[in-house]
């Protein structure tokens, strides 16, 4: 029941803070709701494998991505602050961005641990909800427009999810609360038609490749994140990705018992193929910085489905790729914020010179994107040269060197934007007077950037233990 | 078997009358005698024909063969307990393209006229049949599947098996053919045969160039029209089945209904705009299509097909 | 009985493509609420308690009242009676509603296998592809969310077909999650009319970079 209880203690949190003028007791709120995610993490982490509930466990792979939501919530509460003060002068509007938060990371819990694939469905809807509204919060037409699409394209998406489930039930359900458990799934999928199976893999994964950045639907996800407020897409690169990683690796964790799972296989390895495809094209085209990095999580997501796609062998570097991918993408979308607060714009063709400028922002920002685009020391590259080393091995050799040729373009793309903001020439319309500099706020990346690299050289014995035992229980 | 006959031909001299007066009471107008109708075709007929120098010996022909397709068409539909005329397997088959190469040589002939109007009014006419073509095959073939026979009679003998399919799928055909009768005898709200402007006409701009003796065959064909798909109607409403009597007690009524019906549909309701009348047309086919789909369900014969 | 409700309901799927008014697509869902009613409350094998007040809240209040009367508030408040312009004339798109029917029904029929009813797993089929047909042809977003709401029916009728039948507590939440997104849906496209003054997907093509 302990889930029960953080659902209610966060929902009274989210309820206390919705219409709150108060500023102290909004960052009160936000630090009870860290400790208490922390204190989940840690109590998941004891229960290991436990039922919680008919409808949650707590499974390793649950405990390893909520511990990471643990830990990107603190930095991403701290810049919340910045970014209330710098931009929000409504002091209700504020109350409600971290109410809104807190809904968001709520209902990832949910779906990192839930065993159940409607409870899945529905707290992805959440997710929806929570982040159109945050991505709408500066109420102006662009973000309405983004707003818009994300949800509709999100709800559409969902629908096609629900009638997935509808088909996977066809065969399982006996109206009781347990038929719809991953655990039951997995126990009955050989019963279930492999044309129905397919299809309802096809739908689902269709529906929830809006929350994790690939093809089909990625076109809302890059234009919300785009528009979203860089606190919003410091958790909506990171933490919704991984939702939707969740979910759908729970799908997959089922049809791969299956005789459907070649074909499994080779859909995923087409979707992340085209994802990269698509995203490395579309990167040309880029002028914003949010939009470059929302291209950079579409990569590194299809790197992800693509290792899941080979099944054991890849799931390893699949999971530590989503870990260190996390904490870096939040560590560049909280260090976009403060490049957007010195230039005033988040427009590349706006920026320049930041190296001469703000000489140790613009080292962390280097750090960060070495770190984000895998350049050697960063630990990003330890987990894709395992994913490129599994290809390899499974005898993908082609597309692992499709993969690496792909994977210059985006790092060439992404550094050539980043040259015009490091040594560029300033841009005219520069106001150095309205500039807004702070010089505590990059200390905060550089640890999550020190954390990928300690997570990908040094990894802790007992989360090496969590991600073996992930790969193990594929079946 | 006479009997029938001479009923349709009766009807079909009548209905346009009926229509007109029901139509004018509607309006509050007085109104022409129910008969009005067929006297100005006598005094049509009396009168000397003028033909056009463009036109050929076809446009003489025309309205006499069109005239003679839909008689033959009479023949082959029931009324009372006997067979038709003529009645043999797939006659319903034979009986619309009898329909169909009656408008063909009336199209040809608007054609031979070479006016421009007469052109486009045959376009029209040609385009419009060849959409509401598809509903009647789809009907008259969905019912032929769900009875299991293929001629007009054996197929209105076994129409009422009790079940609520039957009477949806009777329901649904007398819908469907009442507006196609109104396409096929353009009028609302396909067409206005009240109309004044040759641009906006569809039939009426065909036969302008018609005079005399040929006009008046052309609009007894008109009523023979009714009469037909009146009958058809009546035969899906009170199938033979019944006893001989009570079908012929009904079918005047089930005609002045039927002609009440038009009255009403083309006082109360406007004329479609020219380009949404395929479209209106075509919805027609798309709900027979259904029709046709759930009685290939409901006897599973659609492994029968590829 | 059964099989006259599902031609109905197939024959409100042509009509969403014959009307050019706004009000009648709104009309239309909610007699398709009102027939997945009927068909849901004639397919109810045994009378519970729980599954009646269920399907009724699903169908007969949610999908027939509740959604058609917001609907029609957004629209009137809107100004919004006629549609914007289509992708497709209406002319080819009846024509495609047909060939999806068909299709449907023979897909339906060479998937068919113990645990499906054919019947319903037709009519779904072509209600759910209809229903994305719908959004795809249509520049004015307020269609859009007639579009979900049609395949939201198919899913429904797909339920029926496949007899999955979920735990109470599980249907009303996706019960009432399905009902926030359409809420939340209609407080956007409000918000869009009035910052955009028209609903036409046109005027949203700023995010293209």
């Amino acid at each position: 029941m302990a889930l029960l209880f953080f659902f209610i203690i966060s929902t009274l949190l989210a309820l206390s803070v919705f219409s709150n003028k108060n500023r102290s007791i909004n960052f009160s709120a936000a630090s009870i709701y860290s400790l208490l995610h922390i204190s989940l993490s840690i109590y998941a982490y004891i229960n290991l494998n436990d039922l919680d509930s008919v409808y949650y466990k707590f499974d390793s792979l649950g405990i390893i991505l909520n511990g990471l939501l643990s830990i990107i919530l603190i930095p991403v509460f701290w810049h919340i602050r910045y970014f209330l003060d710098r931009y929000i002068p409504d002091r209700k509007m504020k109350g409600r961005f971290i109410s809104l938060i807190i809904i968001l990371s709520t209902a990832l819990s949910s779906i990192y641990f839930a065993d159940n694939i409607v409870i899945v469905w529905v707290s992805l809807e959440i997710t929806t909800v929570a982040v159109t509204f945050l991505i709408y919060h500066e109420r102006y037409p662009d973000a309405l427009e983004a707003a818009w699409k994300f949800l509709f394209i999100s709800s559409f998406g969902i629908v096609l999810a629900f009638i997935g489930i509808l088909l996977l039930s066809v065969k399982v359900s006996n109206a009781q609360d347990s038929s719809l458990s991953y655990t039951h799934l997995q126990a009955v999928s050989h019963l279930i038609d492999p044309l129905f199976m397919k299809a309802a893999f096809l739908l689902l994964v269709t529906g929830y490749s809006i929350k994790m950045n690939i093809f089909p639907l990625y076109p809302a996800t890059v234009d919300a994140k785009t528009i979203a407020p860089f606190p919003v897409n410091a958790l909506t690169s990171t933490a919704v990705l991984n939702g939707g990683f969740v979910a759908i690796f729970r799908l997959y964790s089922i049809i791969s018992g299956t005789e459907s799972a070649v074909w499994a296989n080779r859909v995923l390895l087409i979707i992340g193929m085209t994802s990269l495809v698509i995203m490395s094209v579309q990167l040309f085209k880029v002028k914003r910085f949010s939009r470059m990095f929302a291209y950079s999580s579409m990569e590194h997501m299809a790197l992800v489905i693509i290792a899941l796609s080979l099944g054991k062998p890849g799931l390893y570097a699949a999971i530590l790729h989503i870990m260190l991918h996390s904490l870096a993408k939040t560590g560049i979308f909280l260090h976009y914020g403060q490049i957007r607060a010195y230039y005033l714009s988040g427009w590349i063709h706006d920026s320049g010179d930041y190296m001469k400028q703000n000489g140790f922002s613009a080292l962390v920002y280097l750090l960060g994107l070495m770190t984000a685009t895998a350049v050697p020391p960063s630990g990003l590259f330890v987990s894709e040269y395992l994913i490129l080393r599994a290809l390899f091995s499974e005898g993908y050799s082609y597309i692992a060197i499709a993969i690496i040729v792909l994977l210059s373009v985006v790092m060439y793309v992404i550094f050539k934007y980043s040259m015009q903001l490091l040594y560029g020439k300033l841009p005219d319309n520069f106001q150095k007077d309205k500039a807004i500099i702070n010089k505590y706020e990059p200390v905060s990346q550089i640890i999550l950037f020190g954390l990928v690299f300690y997570l990908a050289y040094f990894t802790p014995g007992f989360i090496k233990e969590l991600m073996n035992s992930v790969v193990q229980n594929l079946n | 078997m006479g009997v029938g006959l001479v009923l349709i031909l009766i009807t079909s001299l009548i209905f346009p009358g009926i229509v007109s007066v029901v139509k004018a009471k509607i309006a509050g107008r007085k109104g022409p005698r129910v008969m009005q109708h067929f006297y100005d075709i006598i005094r049509l007929m009396k009168k000397g024909n003028i033909y056009s120098r463009t036109t050929g010996f076809l446009f003489q022909l025309a309205p006499i063969i069109y005239f003679s397709t839909l008689l033959t068409a009479v023949f082959f539909i029931p009324v009372g307990n006997y067979k038709a005329l003529l009645s043999f397997e797939g006659d319903f088959v034979m009986f619309a393209y009898l329909m169909a190469s009656g408008r063909f040589i009336m199209i040809i002939a608007a054609m031979d006229t070479g006016s421009g109007f007469e052109g486009m009014g045959a376009n029209r006419e040609a385009f419009y049949s060849l959409l509401a073509e598809p509903v009647f095959f789809i009907i008259m073939g969905s019912i032929a599947l769900h009875t299991g026979h293929n001629s007009f009679y054996d197929i209105f003998s076994n129409l009422y098996v009790e079940s609520a399919l039957t009477y949806f799928v009777s329901a649904l055909s007398v819908y469907l053919i009442f507006w196609v009768s109104m396409i096929e005898n353009s009028r609302l709200p396909v067409d206005d045969p009240q109309t004044h402007l040759e641009l906006t006409m569809v039939h009426e701009v065909m036969v302008l160039d018609h005079s005399g003796f040929e006009l008046g065959l052309i609009q007894l064909a008109g009523g023979l029209k009714f009469a037909i798909f009146g009958s058809l109607i009546f035969n899906l409403v009170l199938p033979i089945q019944n006893s001989y009597f009570l079908q012929l007690t009904f079918f005047p009524i089930v005609q002045v209904i039927y002609a009440v019906l038009v009255a009403f549909v083309e006082s109360f309701r406007a004329r479609n705009k020219m380009m949404r009348n395929a479209q209106w047309i075509i919805t027609l086919s798309a709900l027979s299509i259904v029709v046709f789909l759930t009685i290939l369900i409901i006897h599973e014969k659609v492994g029968m097909l590829p | 009985m059964m099989i006259v409700l599902l031609i109905i309901f197939a024959c409100t799927l042509i009509y969403f493509f014959l009307s050019e008014r706004v009000e009648k697509h709104i009309n239309l869902l909610a007699v398709q609420g009102t027939l997945l009613f009927i068909i849901a409350f004639i397919n109810l094998i045994e009378i519970n308690v729980l599954g009646l007040i269920l399907i009724l809240l699903e169908t007969l209040i949610v999908k027939a009242i509740i959604i058609p009367r917001f609907l029609n508030r957004i629209r009137r408040t809107n100004n919004l009676n006629r549609l914007v312009e289509n992708y497709i004339p209406f002319f080819y798109s009846v024509l495609i509603i047909t060939a999806i029917i068909i299709a449907s029904f023979f897909t339906a029929y060479s998937i068919r296998n113990h645990f499906v009813d054919v019947k319903f797993l037709a009519i779904a089929l072509s209600t759910i592809l209809g229903g994305i047909y719908f959004t795809i042809v249509h520049k004015n977003i307020f269609n859009h969310i007639v579009g979900i709401m049609i395949v939201e029916n198919g899913a429904f009728l797909l339920s029926l077909a496949v007899g999955g039948e979920f735990p109470f507590l599980v249907s009303m939440a996706v019960l009432i999650d399905i009902l926030i997104a359409v809420l939340i849906i209609g407080i956007f496209i409000d918000k869009i009319g009035s910052a955009f003054g028209n609903m036409s997907t046109s005027s949203l093509n700023k995010l293209k970079d």
